[in-house]
């Protein structure tokens, strides 16, 4: 290819020439009309900021190819004919690309989310390492008080909401029988709108005035009248944001028009129902983020008076506003998982699903219920105080269907055949420290408790529960039990329960402390703290640091197995859904004839039972049965 | 992943075929309609963020509407009102042309939705500018342009896919059979016309 065609096709040459093109438009399009309004200064590095930050990403999305199909369609010239062209991955070389293979997405999103959860989780250690003694050690209050605002944005953005995206984006479409997703162009652009969020988000450090500050919740009017950082947070969302609704809504359709002939919503494995009620939160839920964090902009940007109480405005709406996304999204956090432990567990013990029908009305009822409790984190925000005690009681109902759940996790391991694998470990796992986090939850559901412990410690335990030891330990297990099938090769047995156990005790020790120096007082989002403190947080700090090692035992068994680890079976756990039905990796196209489905996805240990046929296996097995 | 090419497993020696198999149609609606109407619920969401603030001023705080001494141009809004309202009559015109194979009235229809659509977003930037007070007066003159503006905005996206339609429609696209591109752009419009309804009616008119 000579050089001018690589500079004119889709790809990174091109997206080196548009980035510095998107920030010359946007620096252009303020001076502009700067110059029109006769404004002063014409030359405002934070306006040419905020608007570069939109303009900017944009440029590279169009540089790199993600709308290149759709401006040809746009202007109606002939059709073409489909070359899959940019459908599958033959060299590592092509993950690097804009790609419209679910397959090859959904490894895209897994790779990049990896990369923002070990930023993070530096970020953390970091935090840990000024919080080891009393006073101040390595950072300054400022830079840490960004430093828990980027390390929670980059968890919830750029990595557990995303990362259940990849991982269904690779199982899902292979689990209905579906060739792709329905819209695989919009799959692309969903995840390329991803890095750079996250990109954003990482490079508000290097703005003037440190990173955004704010936590990730940036309550107005703080986040209003904070330096220029905040702005990467606002608008970093936005695109996250966008990238979320936008899978979302590929889930959907897709669940909702490719599944394969047979494939009934009673017969969908759990995961597939798991990711059909996210991706309804997230439709519903996340465009009220967006909201919010216009809001912000607008005031930060635009002078507007959304927040300034001094002119009829009203700081409390902000909380409104984003708590009524953010609470559905710890849901968004937390349904993918359930879905994973539901295929994990009963594969593994060799079990039916215990109460598989509830076990999907009780998503719905958490959809449901969901959309109800956000002002349950608002509790001591001043406002209205007869909402408390309806929001108290649809909290703790919450707990019915997650407790359904937990019951019905612990009824399928029941006289299973319990096959201690890592994925099993972590789910066994999952369970014990979720049914913990939830149960803090419940804890703090409970007003007076709730004003009492308020911005403490405990708050940050509780989280910590439910996001790590419940969120991250079924991604560990999703990870884990779907590794085969994403590379074709196994991973370390002994290697993965080495993490197993070095994550579950020293998480414990992490995070268990903190539900007792919390309860005795010492404040959140604080880079010092009393004497008083001071042994449980050196305790805190060590563990935290055994735990955050713990993550690179994982790291190199992905890698060393990806890449030498012994060849996998199609089917290496004997499980029935359809995805280990095909070749592990599967291939490009997934099928080369939809399979029929004739029963339910997890009917272990019953004789001859089936959930989906391949006519084409059938007919060519039928020599080999002859023998 | 090297050996991610096509793969043996329960094809083996089907090396030869090129592109996925027929995905199986699970459901009586067509997966772009299914989209787009999911996306318009997700937009109701974004205009019930906007309509949470407008609420919390308006209605909780008891700030008075629209900001002392503004006035609102309610006639003039529905004029206009009655602009974006005939377009959806238009596009429909058009779309029942395309279903009929009626290219002349598909073609018509769509540049008369899009002349409709662009005239309202003029007499909406003419509001703006004639109105009489800014954006960063108040809570309600932020709120204020905020839900215009904000609709303003799906217009501008309405007509954007307006006119790939039309373009398309003058380019030989669109048959009796295949013409969902003129609507499920149509079907955008319809909401954005809605939605203009509940918004001139909660800032103009009560």
């Amino acid at each position: 290819m000579t050089l001018a065609a690589k500079f004119k096709g889709p790809g990174w040459y091109r997206a080196a020439l548009s980035i510095p093109l998107g920030i010359l438009f946007g620096l252009g399009l303020t001076v502009g009309v700067r110059a029109l309004y006769g404004y002063d200064p014409l030359f405002d590095g934070d306006a040419i900021t905020t608007v570069a930050l939109i303009s900017t990403p944009l440029a590279f999305l169009v540089g790199i190819g993600c709308f290149d199909y759709w401006f040809y369609w746009a202007a109606g010239k002939p059709t073409r004919e489909e070359d899959h062209s940019s459908h599958g991955a033959h060299t590592w070389k092509d993950y690097f690309k804009v790609n419209t293979d679910h397959k090859v997405i959904g490894i895209q999103y897994i790779c990049t989310t990896f990369v923002f959860f070990v930023l993070g989780g530096l970020m953390a250690m970091v935090m840990r390492a000024e919080l080891a003694a009393p006073g101040s050690q390595i950072v300054d209050p400022n830079t840490f008080n960004g430093l828990f605002s980027v390390h929670a944005s980059l968890m919830i953005f750029l990595f557990i909401i995303p990362v259940f995206a990849g991982i269904a984006n690779y199982v899902l479409p292979l689990m209905i029988g579906a060739p792709d997703m329905a819209f695989p162009r919009l799959n692309a652009l969903s995840f390329w709108m991803l890095p750079t969020a996250g990109i954003m988000m990482v490079a508000s450090f290097f703005a003037p005035g440190g990173s955004f500050a704010t936590g990730w919740t940036a309550y107005a009017p703080l986040s209003t009248e904070t330096p220029l950082g905040q702005t990467f947070f606002t608008i970093g969302v936005q695109f996250a944001g966008a990238s979320s609704i936008a899978t979302a809504l590929n889930f959907l359709v897709t669940i909702i028009t490719m599944r394969a002939p047979g494939m009934t919503f009673w017969r969908m494995p759990l995961l597939v129902w798991a990711n059909f009620t996210t991706s309804l939160l997230v439709v519903i839920a996340t465009p009220f983020i967006a909201g919010s964090q216009f809001f912000v902009l607008f005031d930060r940007a635009l002078g507007t008076d959304f927040f300034n109480a001094a002119a009829g405005g009203d700081v409390l709406m902000y909380q409104h506003v984003f708590w009524f996304y953010s609470h559905p999204a710890v849901y968004i956090m937390m349904l993918p998982g359930f879905g994973i432990i539901s295929e994990v567990i009963s594969t593994h013990a060799r079990k039916p699903v215990f109460g598989y029908r509830m076990m999907a009305f009780s998503l719905m009822a958490i959809v449901v219920l969901g959309f109800t409790v956000w002002a349950h984190h608002m509790f001591v925000s001043g406002m209205f105080s007869w909402l408390r005690v309806p929001m108290m009681i649809t909290t703790m109902l919450i707990a019915v269907p997650t407790g359904i759940k937990i019951f019905s996790w612990i009824a399928t391991l029941w006289k299973g055949v319990i096959h201690m694998t890592t994925p099993m470990l972590f789910a066994l796992g999952f369970i014990t420290m979720f049914t913990l986090g939830g149960i803090s939850g419940i804890v703090l559901a409970v007003i007076p408790v709730d004003i009492y412990v308020s911005d403490t410690y405990f708050v940050v335990a509780h989280i910590h529960y439910v996001l790590f030891g419940g969120s991250v330990f079924t991604i560990f297990a999703g990870i884990y039990h779907w590794f085969p099938k994403m590379t074709g090769r196994m991973y370390d047995e002994t290697l993965g329960r080495i993490h197993f156990w070095l994550s579950f005790i020293f998480f414990n020790l992490t995070f268990g402390p903190m539900h007792l120096v919390g309860v005795d007082g010492m404040p959140r989002r604080v880079a010092d703290y009393a004497e008083e403190f001071a042994t449980l947080n050196a305790l805190i700090s060590v563990s935290s640091f055994i735990f955050g090692m713990s993550f690179f035992i994982f790291l190199y068994n992905m890698i060393s197995s990806w890449r030498h680890g012994p060849k996998a079976a199609a089917n290496p756990w004997r499980a029935h859904t359809i995805e280990w039905q095909v070749s592990s990796p599967p291939p490009i196209f997934n099928f080369d004839e939809i399979p029929t489905v004739v029963g339910g996805p997890y009917e272990y240990g019953v004789p001859g039972a089936q959930h989906a046929i391949f006519k084409a296996t059938e007919e060519k097995r039928e020599p080999v049965a002859a023998e | 992943m090297e050996s991610a090419s096509i793969s043996a497993g329960h094809a083996a020696g089907s090396h030869d075929h090129h592109g996925p198999p027929e995905a199986n149609q699970s459901s009586r609606v067509d997966a772009q309609m299914l989209g787009m109407l999911l996306f318009i619920i997700s937009e109701v969401m974004l205009f019930g963020a906007f309509f949470t603030a407008y609420f919390f001023t308006r209605v909780v705080n008891n700030e008075p509407w629209p900001g002392d001494g503004n006035e609102l141009p309610v006639a003039v809004a529905g004029v206009n009102t009655a602009i974006l309202l005939s377009s959806s009559f238009t596009m429909h015109w058009g779309l029942e042309g395309a279903k009929h194979g009626n290219r002349r009235a598909m073609r018509i229809g769509l540049l008369a939705t899009l002349m409709l659509g662009t005239a309202f977003l003029a007499i909406q930037i003419n509001e703006y500018v004639s109105i009489g007070f800014a954006i960063s007066e108040s809570a309600q003159t932020s709120i204020f342009y905020g839900l215009t503006g904000l609709h303003g905005a799906h217009v501008f996206i309405g007509l954007t896919l307006l006119f790939f339609a039309t373009t398309r429609a003058f380019r030989g696209h669109f048959t009796e059979k295949e013409h969902r591109g003129v609507e499920i752009p149509g079907i955008y419009w319809h909401f954005v016309d809605v939605m203009w309804i509940v918004v001139y009616t909660t800032i103009y008119l009560i």
